[in-house]
């Protein structure tokens, strides 16, 4: 990018600079620079692309053997003053994202020799990033590699896989998700399809254990979230050790459920499986008297994201799964990579190419086939023109057909 | 086949066992967690069926969580002497300490906080603020997401000690650009960096991205990589003094960045660049279920270091929340309750945004496709 105009010398541009950064480390929050300060990060282009109020940044390359993913490397654009270089690794993160202090400690000490003394503790793919210098890019990946983990997920590859704490350490976890985030990883598939990019778009997969959704499977290119079968289970003595206590207001139950399945008459609290929608609200609000009900399923939701060429999207509900259907969910998993990879344009994610071929189309050729899966969209549409095929017209045929013989 | 020994690289190792990577205390309770408990803001306690228990303290980290080696060996220090030995990164950008007692727990909220760095979330408070990269790394964000946060915190920090109340949980995201890599829209309030106006394309650097003159004669246009990642047709061939040239046209252009994305090419002017800002998003299928945040600002200046502008519009959408919600109402189900018209009004807005509606060209492509995707079932309508 071209530099800003009327930006002031070099000199100026720096002391400008520096202001800026004391600036930010004023202050009662957390202060970023603050943190900055104390690595080896080239600090100053950052203060100089908040003056020019432009990414200080353009792209630059770094080559790892045998490493094509969750490598990004940069070079400072040619209007900051000194020049610069960033270069950082996408690191997979520990189940559950739990780090105990042994493996803290191995992480730092790497960051410190080999990088330039900086992590970012988590990004949004669920990965952690650890910013080093190129020259020591390939020692960097074997000593990662030694103490258990390894860098990948970036570009047009499957990305860091993310589940929710789930059983670990969440009551309200309805099934194994670190276990699905074992299994899935442990596939050859998934490996080589995070270990090197060639669909058109990222594609991300996630898990998480209930309905809250902690992992954002809702915005997955495929996402699996714990749901159960009709009501929440109600523990009608403590229940009611609640309420005396004053923990729980029943009317409040009621009046927060959204789907109108609760009922209170004074006594006893019903629930209608019928109607519930797996808020979580009555659970959330009176756990352990009110659970999940112990009949676990695995909602799927496919096309879901942030970037696309149609925009943010979250998934579509397209049935379930069980809660040991490991083996079969990254089966489908594949089933649904394959029409889009063979099919989509290129930076089309899975939701925008299923936007342009249609979800029944999509779900037909990618032959996915799930109990519970909706027959039908939600309405109809509203253009009452359409070119349809023969065999089609004749469907329609055979229905009043049908409906004429009833008559 | 290669004898290189690097090969082995091909193989990931994923750090998947459990066994190793959990602690000890998580493993003997594993999956028999039966209660929990809050314990003021930014502690809960997590009681299993053992009878052991886990008490968390959640911790803000500097934006973009972006910790220094020393800083993570002195909270290391803190997980041993006063914790159990572990830390936990949650995807809000918090990092959580794990003990074994509410007496430790209090201690390490006392240490943490006087190194600076506040304890809270949970319950009706602001559970964090993410934020990308931006200008520490990313190449092309237009406005700087983690200075942004920087300015947000240290204003909304009393909503997350617990210290001010609110009447629900509240996270906010912050995205240097429309690629929204902070996490997307579907939060209680987005902040999204806008280009303001349409990119400007710097023809020296174009032809990094494009096929050599020659062959772009003969390619067909749909083939041609920059004019197929473009939602709205923007971006075309056209015959210019006997050679064909990619062009922008400015009225079709609604300003996504894909092309940026794709190609160092295309620049923008400062001036013109902001923030948009989207309201009553979430993820979660509590209340009415996961939604998408809606734009309530599109356009805002972005001034560093403190961003007044933004800082001023959250403060306001907090505050008529604050005032007119019912309690456990997340933004959400709030403005859902009230209506959007009712909750623009009460922020001071005059009108309601939706530009869409205003330009035709855009509604044929990229509005005919979203509108697609409603006629299909979303996880609240599904199970
Ligand atoms: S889980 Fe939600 S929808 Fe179901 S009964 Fe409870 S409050 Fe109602
Ligand atoms: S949202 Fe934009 S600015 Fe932020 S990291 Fe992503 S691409 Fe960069
Ligand atoms: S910003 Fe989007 S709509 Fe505009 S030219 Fe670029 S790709 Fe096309």
């Amino acid at each position: 990018m071209a530099a800003p105009p009327g930006l002031p010398p070099p000199e100026e541009l720096l002391k400008r600079a520096d202001e800026m950064l004391r600036e930010l480390e004023k202050g009662p929050w957390p202060s970023h620079v603050s943190e900055l300060r104390k690595t080896r990060y080239p600090l100053h282009v950052y203060g100089v692309g908040l003056v020019a109020r432009k990414s200080p940044w353009g792209p630059g390359t770094v080559r790892v053997k045998y490493v094509n993913t969750g490598v990004l490397s940069r070079w400072a654009r040619d209007w900051v003053p000194n020049g610069g270089e960033e270069t950082h690794f996408r690191v997979f993160h520990t189940p559950g994202k739990f780090w105990k202090t042994d493996f803290i400690r191995q992480i730092a000490k790497i960051s410190k020799e080999l990088g330039v003394g900086l992590i970012e503790i988590v990004g949004q793919t669920g990965a952690f990033v650890i910013n080093l210098t190129k020259d020591k890019a390939e020692e960097m990946v074997d000593a990662l590699r030694e103490i258990g983990t390894d860098v990948g997920g970036s570009g047009d590859a499957i990305r860091a896989l993310n589940a929710c704490v789930g059983p670990a350490l969440c009551e309200f976890a309805l099934f194994d998700t670190l276990r699905w985030y074992a299994e899935f990883y442990k596939d050859k598939r998934i490996n080589d399809a995070i270990a090197t990019p060639g669909f058109p778009y990222k594609f991300k997969i996630k898990i998480s254990g209930c309905p809250m959704d902690c992992a954002r499977a809702n915005r997955a290119d495929v996402g699996f979230i714990g749901v159960w079968e009709g009501a929440p289970e109600v523990d009608q003595e403590l229940l009611r050790k609640k309420i005396e206590a004053g923990e729980v207001d029943p009317k409040e139950l009621a009046a927060r459920c959204p789907s109108g399945a609760i009922s209170w008459d004074g006594k006893e609290l019903r629930i209608d499986g019928e109607k519930c929608k797996k808020s979580m609200e009555c659970i959330r609000r009176a756990f352990p008297a009110i659970k999940p009900g112990k009949k676990i399923k695995i909602a799927v939701v496919v096309g879901g994201g942030v970037k696309g060429r149609f925009g943010p999207k979250l998934g579509n509900f397209i049935g379930y799964l069980g809660p040991n259907d490991t083996q079969k969910a990254i089966d489908l998993v594949f089933k649904a990579i394959e029409p889009w990879n063979n099919e989509a344009m290129p930076k089309c994610r899975l939701g925008d190419y299923i936007m342009i071929a249609g979800i029944e189309n999509f779900l037909k050729k990618a032959d996915i086939k799930l109990e519970g899966m909706p027959e039908m969209a939600k309405t109809g549409d509203e253009v009452p023109y359409a070119v349809l095929s023969k065999e089609e017209r004749e469907e329609y045929l055979n229905l009043v057909k049908e409906l004429k013989g009833r008559a | 086949m290669t004898s290189d020994p690097k090969a082995a690289r091909l193989q990931k190792v994923f750090p998947v066992d459990l066994d190793k990577f959990l602690p000890d205390i998580i493993k003997r309770n594993y999956g028999k967690w039966v209660d929990r408990k809050f314990h003021g803001a930014g502690i809960i306690e997590h009681i299993s069926e053992t009878g052991e228990r886990v008490f968390t303290v959640k911790v803000a980290m500097p934006p973009n969580a972006r910790l220094s080696a020393d800083t993570l060996e002195k909270f290391a220090d803190i997980a041993d002497r006063l914790g159990i030995g572990a830390l936990r990164a949650t995807m809000a950008g918090n990092l959580e300490f794990l003990t074994d007692s509410l007496e430790k727990a209090l201690k390490i909220k006392e240490e943490v906080e006087s190194m600076g760095f506040p304890v809270g979330g949970w319950g009706p408070a602001m559970w964090g603020i993410n934020s990308c990269t931006a200008f520490l790394t990313c190449t092309t964000s237009v406005v700087d997401s983690p200075s942004i946060t920087k300015a947000l915190g240290d204003v909304l920090k009393p909503y997350f000690t617990g210290e001010e109340k609110l009447p629900a949980k509240l996270r906010i995201y912050v995205s240097g650009c429309p690629a929204m890599c902070a996490g997307g829209t579907a939060i209680d309030i987005a902040i999204v960096g806008q280009w303001g106006a349409p990119p400007i394309i710097r023809e020296e650097a174009l032809s990094y991205c494009l096929p050599p003159p020659k062959a772009l004669e003969k390619i067909a246009e749909s083939q041609v990589f920059l004019v197929q990642i473009c939602p709205t047709g923007a971006l075309s061939l056209r015959r210019e003094g006997g050679r064909v040239k990619l062009t922008l046209i400015p009225e079709k252009c609604i300003n996504c960045a894909r092309c940026k994305e794709n190609c160092d090419a295309f620049d923008y002017d400062p001036e013109n660049v902001g923030v948009a800002i989207l309201v009553g998003g979430k993820m979660s299928n509590t209340g009415r279920g996961p939604r998408l945040g809606r734009v309530l600002i599109p356009w805002l200046p972005a001034i560093p270091p403190r961003y007044e502008e933004i800082v001023a519009v959250v403060k306001r959408v907090i505050d008529v929340w604050r005032e007119h919600a019912q309690p456990g109402e997340r933004l959400a189900e709030f403005i859902d309750r009230i209506g959007w018209q009712r909750f623009v009004g009460l922020v001071g807005l005059e009108k309601v945004h939706a530009v869409y509606q205003r330009i035709p060209d855009h509604v044929r492509t990229f509005m005919y496709f979203r509108q697609r995707y409603e006629a299909w079932r979303r996880l609240r309508e599904g199970i």
